[in-house]
């Protein structure tokens, strides 16, 4: 047994939402331990490493050299390969740089020590300490040795994977239809346009899209991503990829370097968020973009408001729920109504046919949209295929 | 009474990429990644094949 620690605010997790509550909650002077279970920051990456830019200033990033390459925006391809384009600022949180991931949590967790947080490695949460009913900190082991952490505020930021908010009795199970099994490789000797990062709709991808996001010239991550509930035998996810490569000229001579795979939730917003000593923030509390499968920018945001939020309540002394609570409205003033029409939007285009995924194209690529909003996109398609527009009238 | 049938995950590197879309679908939370080890809880476990399906690379079986 080691000894056991006490903290102010206990941050699991250390990916961009875990380092960005832990920063922020040292910024307004409490004091933060945030873990990691694995022995490299950042590493290995579970990520497309697409992301829209126009947030970062709001929670404090500067872009730095995990930029890897910044885009003009996104081609949307339709399942007979009608392209629409769409400038940056209006392709959703996916789209505006290409990232080095891992530098991108390193530098994350840098701002976070730098900011006063202590920082351990190789350290993960096996528990949760509760005190009738209330969290009031987590069992962890480091190097082996297990010991308590007792914390004022605890904060579950593990990610895709999370496990301590079901720990603490918060509901984060995800339904089959609303997760994508994703697979990636990473291929040089591809022939990508750095310029944009591209999506390719319909049944190469059920549920979900494949993914072209340039790193440089000639390297791009090429991925998937597939519904779970769409998924009929082993190992799709990677067969549908090889099959779309194998079919694609510019990218079946490239060469693959290095393979990501991960889960990512494409679910309506969690109904609860806090509880009492405790709060969940990032993939974990599912917070990722239903329909881009983007997390980074929303697991920020609200990881800000999550520390914060945990800051003062361990300064006032009142961890309840309520006193949390501040948290659960904040990330939803934000982020849920988004959250929300995306879910619906999801559900929708995971039903349409392929036939229809064209039209739906076609009619937009003839538009030049000064805004690109739902109104906007139904009036293009109603105008140029009016049968269509039945499919959407749910939207309008 | 029909015994349980097994579940198997290949995770000593040879299929697993331990991303752990696994762990996160678990419906009972009992799939646990460890960096390069993926266990199960054997007991918790109800063999409902929605990691089967989860798994980018068909590292799980059941049988």
């Amino acid at each position: 047994m080691g000894s056991d620690l006490k903290t102010d605010v206990l941050v699991i997790g250390a990916g961009p939402a875990g380092s960005m509550t832990a920063k922020w909650a040292a910024k307004h002077g409490a004091s933060v331990l945030m873990i990691e279970k694995r022995q490299e920051i950042g590493s290995p990456v579970r990520c497309g490493e697409g992301m829209s830019k126009d947030w970062l200033p709001d929670v404090g990033i500067k872009p730095g050299r995990w930029v890897n390459v910044e885009v003009e925006g996104a081609r949307i391809f339709s399942p007979n390969e009608t392209v629409f384009e769409i400038n940056e600022k209006h392709a959703g949180n996916e789209v505006g740089y290409v990232v080095e991931r891992d530098e991108f949590d390193k530098q994350l967790a840098i701002d976070a020590a730098n900011a006063g947080v202590e920082v351990r490695l190789k350290t993960a949460a096996t528990g949760i300490l509760k005190d009738d009913g209330k969290v009031v900190g987590a069992k962890v082991k480091q190097f082996g040795t297990t010991f308590d952490v007792h914390a004022k505020v605890t904060v579950g930021a593990d990610g895709f994977e999370s496990q301590v908010g079901r720990w603490a009795g918060i509901p984060t199970n995800i339904a089959l239809k609303d997760m994508d099994s994703c697979l990636q490789y990473r291929m040089t000797n591809v022939d990508c346009d750095v310029r944009f990062c591209d999506f390719y709709l319909g049944k190469v991808a059920p549920g979900g899209y494949v993914w072209i996001f340039p790193k440089a010239e000639g390297l791009a991550n090429v991925g998937i991503g597939v519904q779970v509930s769409q998924i009929r035998s082993m190992a799709e996810p990677r067969d549908y990829l090889d099959r779309w490569i194998a079919h694609h000229p510019a990218y079946s001579k490239g060469k693959k370097i290095d393979m990501v795979g991960g889960g990512v939730s494409i679910s309506p917003p969690l109904k609860q968020t806090v509880m009492d000593g405790f709060m969940v923030v990032g993939d974990a509390a599912r917070m990722i973009d239903p329909l881009t499968g983007g997390g980074i920018a929303n697991g920020c945001i609200a990881g800000k408001i999550c520390g914060t939020v945990a800051a003062q309540a361990a300064q006032r002394g009142d961890s309840s729920k309520e006193a949390l609570l501040e948290y659960d409205r904040g990330w939803r003033a934000r982020l849920e109504e988004k959250l929300y029409r995306n879910w619906l939007a999801k559900e929708k285009l995971c039903s349409l046919s392929d036939e229809t995924f064209d039209k739906v194209v076609d009619a937009l690529k003839d538009v030049k949209l000064q805004k690109l909003n739902v109104h906007n996109i139904l009036k293009a398609v109603r105008d140029k295929y009016p049968e269509v527009t039945k499919e959407f009238e749910a939207f309008l | 009474m029909p015994s349980k049938k097994s579940l198997h995950i290949e995770s000593s590197g040879q299929l697993c990429i331990y991303c752990g879309a696994c762990v996160g679908i678990c419906p009972l939370n009992c799939i646990y990644l460890d960096e390069t080890r993926i266990t199960f809880d054997e007991k918790v476990c109800t063999r409902c094949e929605i990691c089967v399906k989860a798994c980018p690379v068909g590292a799980i079986e059941i049988g």
